[in-house]
């Protein structure tokens, strides 16, 4: 009889950890891994269409020089995409928790108030806008003429300007002025991009033990320290997560993506379009690495 | 002092202008949302006379469900029948919902709790493939569904969704904070580590898995399918959304009634998770 081969304790579970990966991992790398080396592949090389497939000819860097020395807008679009992304990230952030323990307070109607939170999610889907913008598109056309007239009155007199000299005058520093002036812009699409983030953190509340409270609360600690030494440092890790969402979240709807998008589809220019897109997934990756290191150093894990 | 606050502590430390406050806050942002929502409702029980109402109203005056019958007699005696679409659209969502959830909690387990070889890496790719937008990986993609021989099939949908990265991080992430002694208790009572996923670490993770179902469900349900599906009985709801809708004005009504089927059943399925992770008591048991 054949001696039994016998593993080491560590041995067994790096076989049982790679069994459970498994079945993703194929997946995985069939769909993600090879993607992601194709298009490595056709940033360097120029893809042409024929009639039997396509062929690719090896042409070095050309693409990236082109996209950096020569394309038009590439740099501008992915500046300000990047400084879009880096705004928008803190207040999607600080709102959704926010959010998040407002709702998971106990009170009458609250999953119907989380679902209303929700509701962005859900009607961001493609058709759903398409379909609401035919809908009131049929009568609206008069609409936005009188609408943008209200606009313009209203711009007189008292205006955003206004306030701005105002502020300024209270010694607020410029900066930080059209930081807040910018946030109040984007109030509706930073509701609208938090949904998702909001029952992250929601999820992240709820598995807060809840013995933890209890003895917040017989040490006599008040709401605010509670939130401070209890809340915070145990929703930390899901900071992190929702990071990441966040970033990638608006990422995937940047301008870069829709120029990547319109150069491989109206100009057919897939090894542009594939420069395009390595940049900005590399230039993102840092920020990620930059960010969620300092943030990672501050976060307290359980264990 | 000290004794007076040990009366006050089991109230919150706020007071009925702050709470008031917030209310008044969290209710402005509430109704901005459900705006569109509103109106998605409302045109779908409108006459088609208050459709092309100028100026237009929010609410609806004479209800009716003229949409929704116009939908399914115009629907019906098109080349495919409109239970069919809803039918496609079911089976896409539930298969890459099920899967994804299944095979991201699977994975993120030793992720999270195993040591061995080639973690961390595995773990760095799967971030870094978040990044990587959908979009402009389409023509790869392309290549690797057709090579795989699945074009045109359920499949094509269902199989990418499933090893999703975001999945796979946001159970990570929850799992992170389960205590280990949980699972080496069970480990000494003599559990497999099968076992010890299935009674231990996916009942206390359940919150983080059904946030992950209602996103993932949602992303499938929006799903248009147009990439990879060719046959027209195999497409989903949201196409038969986009070409009714590109019927302009003649088939408002059936559009409208088509919206609200398709935002409906999303926001129920979240309704009924949310309650379901009020439900889940974590980490409870602990003595240490």
């Amino acid at each position: 009889m054949k001696k039994k081969h016998s593993l080491t304790l560590s041995q067994k579970r790096t076989v049982n950890g790679y069994l459970f990966i498994l079945p993703w991992l194929v997946g995985f790398a069939a769909f993600y891994i090879r993607s992601l080396f194709m298009t490595i592949q056709f940033s360097l090389s120029d893809l042409t269409v024929g009639v039997s497939g396509y062929s690719l000819s090896w042409v070095g860097l050309k693409n990236y020089l082109y996209a950096f020395t020569a394309h038009g807008s590439f740099k501008q679009i992915l500046t300000s995409s990047v400084i879009n992304m880096v705004v928008d990230v803190p207040l999607i952030i600080f709102f959704s928790l926010f959010m998040a323990l407002m709702l998971n307070r106990k009170f009458r109607g609250r999953t119907l108030v989380r679902a209303i939170f929700f509701l962005p999610v859900i009607l961001n889907a493609e058709a759903i806008v398409d379909a609401i913008e035919t809908a009131a598109m049929m009568v609206a056309t008069g609409v936005s003429s009188s609408s943008q007239e209200m606009a313009q009155s209203a711009s007189g007199g008292i205006g955003i300007g206004y306030y701005i000299d105002l502020f300024g005058n209270l010694m607020i520093s410029r900066d930080m002025l059209e930081y807040i002036v910018g946030a109040v812009n984007r109030i509706t699409s930073i509701v609208s991009a938090s949904g998702v983030q909001i029952v992250i953190f929601i999820a992240a509340l709820q598995s807060i033990p809840s013995s933890m409270y209890e003895v917040a609360k017989i040490e006599g600690a008040t709401g605010y320290e509670t939130f401070w030494k209890v809340t915070f440092p145990m929703v930390m890790p899901h900071i992190i997560t929702n990071i990441v969402y966040t970033v990638v979240d608006s990422f995937i709807s940047s301008d870069v993506v829709t120029l990547a998008y319109n150069t491989a589809f109206s100009e057919f220019n897939y090894g542009l379009s594939s420069v395009f897109s390595l940049v900005s997934t590399v230039v993102t990756c840092a920020i990620l690495v930059l960010v969620c290191g300092f943030i990672s150093k501050k976060t307290f894990y359980y264990n | 002092m000290k004794k007076l606050r040990i009366f006050k502590s089991h109230r919150l430390n706020r007071s009925v202008a702050g709470n008031g406050l917030l209310f008044f806050l969290m209710g402005i942002f509430g109704v901005l949302m459900a705006l569109p929502l509103v109106m998605i409702v409302n045109n779908a029980l409108k006459p088609l006379d208050e459709l092309f109402q100028y100026p237009p109203r929010l609410f609806v005056r004479n209800p009716t469900l003229d949409n929704f019958v116009d939908l399914f007699v115009a629907m019906n005696s098109s080349w495919v029948p409109f239970s069919r679409y809803l039918l496609n659209t079911v089976i896409i969502t539930v298969g890459g919902t099920a899967g994804h959830v299944i095979l991201a909690s699977l994975a993120a387990y030793p992720l999270s709790k195993h040591r061995f070889k080639g973690k961390d890496t595995l773990f760095n790719l799967v971030v870094l493939s978040m990044m990587f937008s959908w979009t402009v990986t389409q023509i790869p993609n392309y290549m690797i569904i057709s090579w795989l021989g699945i074009n045109n099939t359920y499949l094509a949908l269902i199989l990418p969704a499933c090893s999703y990265g975001m999945g796979l991080y946001l159970m990570k992430q929850f799992m992170d904070q389960l205590p280990n002694s949980l699972m080496e208790s069970a480990r000494l009572d003599g559990a497999g580590e099968f076992r010890v996923y299935m009674t231990i670490v996916m009942p206390n993770v359940k919150p983080a898995w059904l946030t992950l179902a209602i996103f993932q469900f949602q992303q499938m349900w929006g799903n248009t399918g147009a990439m990879f599906l060719r046959d027209e009985e195999l497409k989903p709801l949201q196409f038969a959304l986009q070409q009714i809708a590109a019927g302009g004005t003649a088939r408002a009504g059936a559009s409208a009634a088509v919206t609200f089927i398709i935002a409906a059943i999303p926001i129920t399925f979240f309704l009924i998770c949310q309650s379901n992770v009020l439900e889940t008591m974590t980490t409870s048991g602990m003595k240490e």
